[in-house]
């Protein structure tokens, strides 16, 4: 089997199927990196939605950077739920000093040049904040009907192109496939969500005996020749215990009897 | 001192709400830029009025130097005749800074181990040596003036060639000898002070700073700042076209604005695609207006930030979603307080606001922190220990509530005026004066806990230095962002305290100091406990009627020591009902605590009427206490215990109470089944017996007498 890519696939058809691939993410760490720090390393709580696009990319053995516009707001929404208390502990780990002065570039000359830093230097411990037996449940629809169906072979064999992780590689996920279920849409109403709460922080109902935390995360992402950027952040309600979280005046879809929200 | 605007005068700029909420975000605040953007906000609307560069200079960063004596000092430079030089009669400039002098001086900061300041005006480093200060006069010629970046601003303006004959003035032959000796005779001595330059440009004209002498200062100090927006340290021109991360808009995004908080630094090239630090605007793109803005949040930030146990606190307040215009105002207000609030912690000074302010008790659990705890070890190298955008006032103050009605409870009595089970005997556990985590006052204990001192006094002191895993950091950063405590690890810490104190004497007071907190802790819910530890995380039972109160008066007097020996009854049994973790359902740490209670009965009875050196405790120390060997401790502890009993010629066995509950509790301790509980709960709970058990005494000396065992007590 080899990578592929996806040229011209986004724009084969652009319809959401009606259904979803339902699938639990588990593993024993996780690690998210927040966009506000590179000299710390701290984690998001909930699985970004381009980290589900790269993870199913992994599955898929899509090549770096092809699969964006696949994964993009027209063709594709993804719901995530954590379905564990979100837990976190701090890991220092003994790392490399990524400085110029500390990179070794090979060959010496030429085009094709790698940097790496030098392991023969002296190790700095630097504290990792790591999430504890991460487990979310998605819910993904494709637009492109090839994608979808591999992508659901894949779920239903166990297997998968890349090893799946979470967030960092050292941190390797287990993906069990729960089966594909009908979206039904839902009026705009007031509900409980059970699943993540997208751009909604303010409609959300404060209650004291749930926990309501909020983040901000990569969304979308598009490809340019020298690299990628992301197109859109999204704002992220959700409760540690996972609770559902009352939510008012929201438009949300029932997937498999739980109310959930796609972006 | 500080130059922001009195937040009435606030209210009356912006009292408009349509107007105000224009220049306010319009999603909800849901990360740390968001909200750093709008501290950066706020700072700029509050200083508004210092024209088109406001947003560039750092008047705050230098109110230190107000009024003090040679704080400002300027080269006094004529470029009115052909040639520039210094004023003959008087080369230097030596004044005092004041609140008058902001705009001229036009300070723009810029982080020192980074280089010189962005504006010609250049704050020295902390009581620098006259000589020192007369090298940073010079820079302003040779490192300013001469600037890639300065130069090309100055190119482009028609007052450059003020800068130009600056720098040709850095190069005239003895200028920096001619400084140093205008220095030396006019300094006095060290200092700290902003130093600039002051020109002359027609014959007849004044010596003006750079804000009065011509616009060109400004713009090229902006065209420096803007450019350290996308070249910093490996960085020569990090730009490109991206979504900002905080207005999502799309446009030119820049890669290395600067972070109040240091969490993003351009040298750290590992998230950059291929250690590229040119890619930096990829990973964390923010728009120039936004970088700016970030940067205008540092006087709001280090307000909200205080030093304790080796690391930085953070304690950013806002407001749980989109920020409304009486929000943006309440906000100001409650950041103009943190300015202001001298000796208080952030925590503290928002404790004030809050009881201060009605509107914010309205807005109740909107009213929000950022919460971080972060070490620095070296300038360029930070650890994060724990952070969270979703702090509260409610944790930390609930806790010290909690922590007060368990001072106040029958268990400690603090105030003396405790409904106790038998008033004979004294309160569970002792609380002497001079600790603070005993004093029962709100304020006292809220200080105690924001500064730390709270955890310092009851957590393993561990090693000097900061670590990740110091659980004091972690504890603090748990309770201010209302983030619940592990249990086991709480107990793991208390009795690593316990074994470093345990020397000559018992740690009385540090096992009472320490579950009066554990206590607090599990009644405010910031405790979780996993199977057998849950129960320990459970609050206690205290109830205001004692329902067993009734009982000591039938209780008969007992040949182990009479009424006292009653009431030692009652009281055990009470605190046995009311504490889930020692349930007859938990024997293992119901059994240590028994034991613990014999041996600390025992050694207070050794102590006081035997006067032995040699107690009991001294036998069977905290660290003697394994789960394999509780059992064999427990029947040593009980022979022992009968010995005594007979030497005193009782026909019973002493501390009868004790005895009989630890002999049905030991025969359901499994140790060859399946343990539960792990050496240190055991450990915990055997010092908290002792504790228990040398408290446990008569409050006066009457009954002190009838405490102790006499033959005439000997036919029951």
């Amino acid at each position: 089997m080899s990578q592929e890519t996806l040229e011209g696939w986004a724009d084969e058809d652009d319809t959401l199927p009606e259904t979803c691939l339902s699938f639990e993410l588990r593993g024993e760490w996780g690690h998210f990196r927040r966009v506000e720090g590179n000299i710390v390393k701290q984690t998001y709580r909930i699985i970004p939605r381009t980290t589900v696009a790269g993870l199913v990319a992994a599955v898929l053995g899509l090549e770096r950077d092809s699969y964006y516009e696949a994964f993009g707001p027209e063709v594709s929404s993804i719901a995530v739920e954590a379905i564990e208390e979100l837990r976190t502990i701090n890991l220092p780990q003994n790392t490399l000093s990524t400085a110029k002065e500390h990179m070794t570039t090979m060959p010496s000359r030429g085009h094709a040049r790698i940097s790496m830093p030098d392991p023969t230097k002296l190790r700095q411990q630097h504290n990792y904040e790591v999430l504890v037996e991460p487990a979310y449940r998605v819910d993904l629809r494709l637009a492109n009907d090839e994608l979808r169906t591999r992508f659901r072979d894949h779920l239903r064999n166990g297997t998968a192109y890349y090893p799946p992780s979470l967030g960092l590689s050292e941190h390797l996920a287990e993906i069990t496939y729960l089966g594909e279920f009908d979206v039904t849409p839902r009026e705009r109403e007031t509900t409980e969500v059970d699943s993540a709460v997208l751009e909604a922080v303010d409609n959300v109902e404060l209650a004291p005996e749930t926990e309501i935390k909020v983040e901000r995360s990569p969304a979308f992402m598009a490809a340019d020749e020298d690299g990628r950027t992301t197109t859109a952040f999204q704002s992220i309600a959700y409760a540690t215990r996972t609770e559902p979280i009352l939510v008012q005046n929201v438009e949300t879809h029932e997937v498999d009897g739980r109310r959930v929200m796609f972006s | 001192m500080s130059l922001l605007p009195e937040p009435s005068m606030f209210n009356e700029r912006y009292g408009d709400d349509a107007k105000l909420a224009r220049k306010l975000p319009n999603r909800p605040i849901s990360s740390l830029r968001d909200l750093q953007y709008v501290y950066g906000r706020l700072y700029t609307l509050a200083t508004a009025g210092g024209g088109e560069y406001a947003a560039y200079l750092t008047p705050e960063k230098s109110t230190d130097l107000f009024d003090e004596p040679e704080s400002l000092l300027y080269l006094r430079v004529d470029l009115s005749g052909d040639e520039p030089g210094l004023d003959p009669d008087r080369p230097v400039g030596v004044e005092r800074y004041g609140e008058g002098k902001v705009e001229a001086v036009a300070h723009s900061w810029y982080d020192s181990a980074r280089g010189f300041d962005h504006s010609v005006t250049h704050r020295t480093g902390k009581n620098k040596e006259p000589e020192k200060v007369a090298e940073y006069l010079h820079e302003r010629l040779t490192a300013w003036a001469v600037d890639d970046v300065i130069q090309d601003a100055a190119a482009d303006h028609e007052d450059g060639w003020i800068i130009n004959e600056l720098a040709t003035l850095g190069e005239t032959e003895n200028i920096r000898e001619r400084i140093e000796t205008a220095i030396d005779e006019q300094l006095d001595g060290k200092t700290t002070a902003l130093t600039t330059v002051a020109v002359k440009v027609e014959p007849d004209g004044k010596f003006l700073l750079p804000g009065k002498a011509s616009p060109v200062f400004n713009e090229a100090m902006r065209a420096r700042k803007q450019a350290k927006l996308v070249s910093k340290g490996e960085a020569t021109d990090s730009v490109g076209d991206a979504t900002d991360l905080v207005t999502g808009h799309s446009g030119p995004a820049v890669g290395t604005a600067e972070d109040p908080l240091n969490y993003f630094l351009g040298k750290q090239l590992e998230k950059f695609p291929g250690f590229d630090p040119d890619q930096a605007w990829r990973t964390h793109p923010v728009s120039e207006d936004v970088a700016v803005t970030l940067m205008n949040a540092s006087t709001f930030v280090d307000a909200c930030d205080y030093y304790t146990m080796g690391a930085n606190v953070y304690y950013l307040p806002y407001f749980f979603g989109r920020l409304g215009p009486e929000d943006a105002r309440d906000l100001y207000q409650v950041l103009y307080e943190l300015v202001h609030a001298e000796d208080m912690t952030p925590i503290e000074s928002a404790y004030r606001s809050y009881q201060d302010t009605p509107r914010l008790q309205e807005v109740g659990k909107r009213f929000r922190f950022y919460v971080a705890a972060v070490m620095e070890h070296q300038t360029k190298r930070f650890d994060v220990f724990g952070d969270s955008m979703d702090g509260t006032l409610f944790s930390p103050v609930e806790l010290t509530r909690k922590h007060e009605q368990v001072l106040q409870s029958w268990l400690y009595d603090a105030e003396g005026d405790a409904d106790h089970p038998d008033p004979r005997l004294r309160a569970a556990f002792p609380t002497p004066d001079n600790w603070d985590i005993f004093v029962s006052e709100e304020s006292t204990l809220l200080s105690t806990l924001a500064t730390g001192w709270y955890f310092e006094q009851t957590f393993a002191t561990g090693d000097d230095d900061a670590s990740a895993d110091d659980y004091r950091i972690r504890a603090l950063v748990a309770v201010l962002s209302g983030e619940p405590l592990d249990v086991k690890a709480v107990l793991t810490e208390y009795v690593d305290r316990l074994l470093e104190d345990e020397g000559e004497e018992f740690p009385s007071f540090r096992v009472a100091a320490q579950y009066t907190q554990l206590c607090a802790l599990a009644d405010a819910g910031l405790l979780t406990g996993r199977e057998a530890y849950e129960p320990v995380a459970e609050p206690l039972q205290l109830t205001d009627d004692h329902p067993t109160n009734d009982m000591y008066s039938d209780t008969p007097a007992r040949a182990d020591g009479g009424n006292v020996a009653g009431a030692r009854e009652t009281k055990l049994e009470q605190f046995l009902d009311q504490t889930p973790a020692l349930d007859e359902e938990q024997p293992e740490r119901r059994g240590s605590f028994l034991l613990g209670a014999l041996v600390g009965q025992v050694t207070g009875y050794q102590q006081v009427s035997e006067g032995r050196s040699t107690t009991l405790i001294d036998q069977y120390p905290i660290k003697a206490v394994t789960e394999s060997k509780l059992k064999r401790l427990a029947s040593d502890v009980l022979n022992k215990n009968v010995v005594y009993s007979r030497e005193n010629n009782m026909a019973g066995t002493m501390y009868r109470e004790v005895v009989d509950r630890l002999v049905t509790t030991l025969p359901r301790i499994d140790i060859d089944g399946d343990w539960e509980l792990d050496t240190t709960d055991l450990r915990f709970y055997y010092s908290l017996g002792v504790a228990y058990g040398m408290n446990n005494w008569a409050s006066s000396d009457d009954e002190q007498a009838d405490d102790q065992p006499t033959a005439t007590q000997e036919e029951a």
